[in-house]
């Protein structure tokens, strides 16, 4: 329901034109006005829960019901229906259902029941299809089929009723079972072939008893589910990471335990890209003639990683199965382009070229989606496990992990151009993925990585002028983590673009400022860091205020997070993020004018709340004020119970960037 | 292709066909563009067209489209990813071939088959879009494709050349052979053909618009083919506060009307409109009957039409609600509006609905009032020169009471009366008036048609910490904003965003939450928020409290600051004019060691801001107050207009000091 795109899909071959045909015959049977089933009269009858909170719109009754015949084919039929409770909840009642070439969309119905008990049909003209599109590097052969409900106001419900064949080889539902709106009645049933099994595995929730309501019928019901409303929080994991639900497996997929069943689709993915990271010829010569003469593992594995981040551009269309399956090494070698499927299996390909090991790591572009203890499909990325060889010690190689069986893993994301072998962004840090190693496919936690990972060291060396111009040279030197985010900028943008987005964000803090240099130095090598050379004046930048001179010692930058909720007290249920681990400093000097004594200095800062230290110092000698800072962060996320110490943390950093010194004059 | 006419009967249509396709080809590259790396004539673009060329030839029904691209950075390389959407039926995309070329001159052919996905299809129509993606793409490549569009004889291709595009063209050539009927001097032949236009009008002309950058024009040649040539077009603007940009890019558009000239087709084309405005707005029976229960007879004029645009602002606009289907209304069994009545019987309408309904209304009343149809100014700047009347989206009313003459906006709902939206002031298009019908304008804004003023009273502590509550009172557009917000969401919702408005209005460290609103409901009336505030404002220090010396909005970034040049015109869309008056009580034993001085920064004629404060024992009051007096500001003001903010932005960093008295630091 509601847009359920699978987070990554399978597919197989089907008949696109077969598939539409029916669709619209499916609907024209349905010309004359049929009332409102009894499933979607009773579900209207429902009464809105007590306090929906802030809800726009209730989900009163949702149902799957997933057949399984004995070639193992299913077919999924959803009933929903959903009250609108305000005008902009109206948008609940635009019911839609996805469906791919490999995939058969049997029907879609849908009624309105008004609040004064009118009904409405919907109609062909009430339905659109369109083509899921995700941006034009990423484009696929899936289909949104999206309803426009008649007389869907506030007060009415709409009830929708689809059916569609699922993929040949889907053999897993993800169900859903919290949405941002409270859930009333809801229940999966699945109904096996006999002698089918299953298995089942719950996210976010206490695991809910089947009601067996035959042979091989097994049905899951939930009343009263609250709604999972993040959307006046901040930094908050996203809402597929927090959100209530269970995966079940059936056929032979379905197999007991967490362990074995991550095996399983572990196993499962790799019979699906068997062969395709075979390297060609052209392969191997390729990434020999890549690592010729590099002194240590390092080197060979930054040269080809180096070489897939530059050379091969990301653009798929996904077809069916091909949401799953990459393409074979050799084609995407020679064409230079493909997903991140294809960018792993080249990768697997030219090092195994060399003699190492490595496998595919599905995991999710954001962290938390993928949990370790329901085993599933869910998960819309893939990366690279590189096998590193028994006492292997290279400090840059970071991002490190130990599987289960002993084998050390360093985790390495080929789509991501920026991040250097060695590294990987925040977004995957502690997250967790499955890999695919055959028999000893695990899920495994990706690193959090230590403080030197990344951040920024700015320095700036000034002058003040009587009229409260500010005029120096600033120099920013980005590393790891944070050089990657700004080759990321640099590559994403044009350069007036970059110099343009540098100046606006400067100017909160330096109103006015003009820029006489700016200029970005070694761009290209990803595990060097970037350096910003920075020529600036800022007229009027220190204030009189009577008899006073105020000035900003901490000249530009911010390291405060705006998380408003946790600032402002609001209890906190959910975990914060926090960004990502690293070292931010700034060394300032301001040469002050002739004339001008010091007669006020903010307060120092030392801050240690265990996930991240700030300090803060102003000084002055002579003529000159130094200003010195130091913020270190060495987690993600923080848990909910340590929103004090965050909200300390961020007073702190907040007073001390508004901090000012008084000059006096002498 | 981005348009048609249906053909009522091809064959009696002159046919004369081309003997050969003229279709671009592939070129070998020169050595300069092998090795370019950058275009000193587009610094810093990402690519560059090295050319160009579109072939449309009716006669043949094909469009032949080449592009020849060089990359140059990273970014660049999206544009090795092409699609191409159509319309899916009459139309085929066919003959798609392409390769790249690396700097050392070695070429790889486009190999994979493009793919052909829907984008949308709703009913018969369907949209679709070809895609593919040229091979082994890296900075430096040379990126070269062509692909044909098909149609059947039942359409005339009507060619829109988007001459200027995102990245510098150097080079380009777009030419089209027409009918031969509508060749130029053809127009005899043409005359003759059983084409008609959507009134049943003979269409026996040919007309273009253009927008060519100097030097540029369109030309014909002996077989009777129009082509463009042009060199070193730029890429296609992109700054703030842009006015509607399409409006301003270089384009070319053909197109078949009936009429020869603007003149006479603006006349006919008002000529028709004003026809179903009449019957549309015809003050029937029901409009009467409907009116006399709405206003007294010992009502003024003015009384009158304020009673019914009262009566005609309060039905359903679905405009903000919900359009009803088609398959709903059949189900309720009721008609689109086809005449005032309809509207009025249904409580329910468009936009255009409602507006004729008042018109039928004050008609029905015995006033005087007139139609005008405008170009949106958020969309578009009405060119009379394009003879397409779809420009003209929106329907106002001009009512003339005593000779006077107020244009009234009666389809925007929550639009107070004697107002416009600002999207509809000081725009063109056609209109009714005891003369006749013509051109008007609607009349510009002023900044006190458009005014916030923010009052706040706080009380600060020895430590910066503050409390208070803050009255906002908004007129003219901001209220009508977010009354229109209003109809879109629950109060509960509305209030929501007004904080998350809050949140970067006020101070870091400071929270400011709308405790709830007055006037909501009533458009004529100032619309109030009272928001409650606490926080820590002040950085506080050994013997002073620091504090930003405004309130408002010094998390904002005041525009054009930092942007030297300026290609376009700056659009602000409305004159405005803000006011703040903060006043603090200040804590026990401080005094006043420093706070923004007096000051008035004018740019004459177009802005002023004022800074005032004032003192008292234990007060503190501090207002500032920017009145803007344009809407737009040509490229020729705009250091002027820079300038001025430049002045703004440093007087908003001056910032408060308060001192520890000594006799109270003691207690």
């Amino acid at each position: 329901m509601f847009m359920r795109i699978p987070r990554f899909r399978r597919t197989g071959l089907f008949s696109c034109i077969g598939a539409c045909l029916a669709v619209w015959a499916g609907n024209s049977a349905w010309a004359k006005n049929q009332p409102a089933p009894d499933w979607a009269q009773e579900a209207a009858k429902a009464a809105t829960p007590a306090d929906p909170g802030d809800a726009a719109a209730v989900l009163l009754y949702d149902e799957y019901v997933i057949t399984v015949d004995d070639q193992n084919h299913a077919v999924e039929r959803e009933r929903w229906a959903t009250r609108i409770l305000k005008p902009q909840g109206r948008e609940w009642g635009h019911c839609a259902v996805d469906y791919d070439i490999d995939e058969k969309l049997d029907y879609f119905h849908a009624w309105t029941i008004t609040a004064n008990g009118q009904q409405f049909q919907a109609k062909d003209t009430d339905f659109e299809d369109k083509g899921a599109y995700d941006a034009p590097e990423l484009q696929m052969t899936d289909r949104i089929r999206a309803l426009n409900p008649p007389a869907g106001d506030p007060g009415a419900v709409v009830a929708c009723e689809t059916q569609k064949r699922l993929a040949p080889y889907m053999d897993e539902e993800d169900w859903q079972i919290q949405y941002p709106i409270p859930v009333v009645d809801e229940a999966l049933e699945l109904d096996l072939p006999p002698g089918g099994h299953f298995a089942q595995s719950w996210s976010h929730y206490p695991p809910v008893k089947e009601v067996e309501g035959g042979a091989n019928q097994m049905r899951w019901e939930i009343k009263g589910m609250s709604a999972l409303d993040l959307e006046n929080l901040h930094a908050t994991p996203p809402l597929e990471a927090l959100a209530a639900r269970m995966s079940v497996f059936w056929g032979d997929a379905a197999v007991n335990g967490v362990d074995n069943q991550w095996r399983a689709i572990g196993v499962w993915q790799d019979q699906l890209e068997a062969h395709r990271t075979d390297p060609t010829p052209e392969i191997t010569a390729r990434a020999q003639a890549l690592v010729a003469g590099a002194p240590d593992l390092y080197t060979k594995l930054s040269r080809i990683t180096d070489y897939i981040q530059k050379n091969v551009r990301y653009f798929i269309v996904e077809k069916g199965i091909g949401g799953w399956q990459a393409h074979y090494a050799g084609d995407i070698f020679r064409n230079g382009y493909g997903d991140c499927k294809d960018k792993t299996t080249l990768l697997i390909a030219m090092l195994q070229s060399i003699g190492v090991r490595a496998y595919y790591l599905h995991v999710d572009s954001e962290r938390g989606v993928i949990d370790p203890d329901e085993p599933s499909l869910t998960g819309n990325h893939m990366i690279t496990a590189i096998e590193l060889p028994e006492g292997e010690s290279d400090a840059r190689l970071m991002a490190r992990v130990k599987a289960a069986d002993g084998k050390t893993l360093l985790i390495f994301d080929p789509t991501d151009e920026e991040t250097p072998v060695g590294l990987i962004r925040g977004e995957l840090q502690g997250a967790y993925g499955n890999l695919a190693d055959g028999a000893d496919s695990q899920v495994i936690q990706m690193p959090v990585l230590p403080p030197d990972s990344g951040g920024l060291s700015r320095t700036g060396s000034f002058v003040l002028a009587a009229d409260g111009t500010l005029s120096g040279d600033v120099t920013d030197v980005f590393s790891g983590v944070d050089a990657a985010g700004e080759r990321g900028l640099l590559k994403e943008n044009t350069q007036k673009d970059v110099r343009e987005g540098i100046e606006v964000g400067m100017s909160s803090d330096l109103p006015g400022a003009t820029f006489k240099g700016l200029e970005f130095e070694q761009t290209e090598k990803l595990d060097q860091p970037i350096r910003l050379e920075m020529q600036l004046s800022a007229a009027s930048y220190a204030h009189s205020a009577g008899p006073l001179l105020l000035l900003r010692p901490r000249v530009m930058g911010s390291d405060a997070r705006a998380v408003p909720d946790v600032m402002e007290s609001k209890a906190r249920h959910f975990p914060i993020e926090i960004g990502h681990p690293g070292c931010w400093r700034d060394s300032f000097d301001i040469t002050l004018p002739a004339g001008y004594a010091v007669d006020g200095t903010p307060d120092p800062v030392n801050v240690d709340v265990g996930f991240a230290r700030y300090h803060s110092t102003v000084t002055a000698k002579g003529n000159t004020l130094h200003y010195e800072r130091e913020y270190v962060v060495k987690d993600v996320e923080i848990p909910p119970s340590k929103a004090a110490d965050f909200r300390m943390l961020e007073g702190s950093i907040l007073e001390d960037e508004k901090g000012a010194v008084v000059l006096k004059k002498d | 292709m981005r348009t048609s006419i249906l053909l009522r009967n091809a064959l009696l249509l002159a046919f004369a066909a081309s003997p050969f396709l003229v279709r671009a080809q592939f070129q070998a590259p020169t050595q300069e563009e092998l090795t370019m790396t950058t275009d000193p004539k587009a610094p810093g673009a990402d690519a560059v067209y090295l050319y160009c060329e579109e072939n449309d030839n009716d006669p043949l029904h094909y469009q032949s489209i080449y592009a020849r691209i060089k990359v140059l950075t990273e970014k660049g390389k999206e544009l090795a990813t092409v699609e191409l959407p159509y319309l899916s039926g009459n139309f085929k995309i066919s003959d798609i071939s392409g390769r790249t070329i690396h700097p050392d001159g070695s070429i790889y052919p486009l190999t994979g088959k493009p793919e052909d996905l829907l984008s949308e299809k709703t009913g018969t129509l369907q949209i679709k879009r070809k895609v593919f993606t040229l091979p082994n793409v890296e900075v430096g490549s040379i990126l070269e494709y062509r692909y044909d569009i098909r149609y059947d004889d039942n359409h005339f291709s009507s060619p829109m050349w988007q001459i200027q595009k995102p990245y510098f063209v150097h080079k380009a050539h777009y030419s089209f052979l027409p009918f031969e009927a509508f060749k130029a001097g053809n127009a005899a032949t043409a005359s003759n053909l059983y084409l008609t236009d959507e009134r049943g009008r003979a269409v026996n002309t040919l007309i273009w618009w253009k927008r060519l950058p100097g030097g540029a024009d369109i030309k014909t040649d002996v077989s009777g083919r129009y082509s463009v040539d042009v060199t070193d077009v730029p890429a296609i603007p992109d700054e703030d506060w842009m006015p509607p940009i399409e409006s301003y890019l270089y384009k070319v558009f053909f197109y078949y009307k009936a009429a020869g000239n603007a003149t006479e087709f603006w006349l006919n084309e008002a000529k028709y409109w004003q026809k179903d405005v009449d019957h549309f707005a015809e003050p029937s029976k029901a409009i009467h009957d409907a009116v006399n229960g709405l206003i007294a007879p010992s009502d003024s004029d003015l009384v009158k039409a304020q009673k019914l645009y009262a009566a005609v602002q309060a039905l359903d606009n679905t405009d903000f609600s919900r359009t009803r289907s088609e398959s709903e209304m059949k189900q309720l069994k009721i008609k689109a509006a086809k005449r005032a009545e309809d509207t009025w019987s249904q409580k329910s309408g468009s936009s255009d609905d409602i507006a004729l309904l008042y018109l039928a209304m004050l008609r029905a009343a015995g006033l005087t009032a007139y139609a005008m149809k405008v170009v949106d100014r958020s969309e578009r700047d009405f060119d009379p020169s394009y003879m397409d009347f779809d420009q003209l989206t929106e329907t106002l009313v001009v009512l003339s009471i005593g000779g006077k003459e107020t244009v009234l906006d009666p389809g925007e709902k929550m639009c107070p009366f004697d107002t416009v939206s600002w999207k509809h002031a000081n725009v063109r298009g056609v209109r009714e008036s005891a003369q006749g019908l013509s051109i008007g304008l609607t009349p510009a804004q002023n900044y006190p048609d458009n005014t916030t003023e923010r009052a706040a009273t706080l009380a600060l502590d020895e430590h910066g910490g503050i409390s208070g509550n803050c009255s906002i009172v908004m007129v003219g557009q901001a209220a009508l904003d977010w009354r229109q917000m209003a109809l879109e969401n629950d109060m509960a919702e509305v209030k929501k965003q007004f904080d998350r408005g809050l949140e970067s209005m006020v101070p870091e460290g400071v929270e400011a939450h709308v405790d709830h609103f007055l006037g909501m409901d009533q458009p004529d009336v100032n619309l109030i928020a009272m928001v409650n505030i606490k926080g820590t404002l002040g950085t506080s220090m050994a013997k002073r409290l620091l504090l930003p010396g405004f309130f408002f909005e010094t998390r904002s970034q005041v525009p054009f600051v930092n942007q030297e040049k300026r290609l376009e015109a700056v659009d602000m869309h409305y004159p405005e004019r803000v006011t703040d008056v903060v006043t603090y009580d200040l804590p026990a034993g401080m005094t006043v060691e420093g706070a923004p001085e007096d000051n008035k920064i004018v740019w004459a004629g177009h802005a002023v801001y004022v800074i005032k404060s004032q003192s008292s024992p234990g007060k503190l009051m501090i207002a500032d107050s920017e009145a803007r007096g344009f809407d737009t500001a040509t490229p020729d003001l705009y250091q002027d207009l820079r300038g001025f903010y430049q002045k703004v932005a440093t007087a908003n960093q001056e910032q408060l000091v308060l001192m520890q008295t000594t006799n109270a630091a003691s207690n």
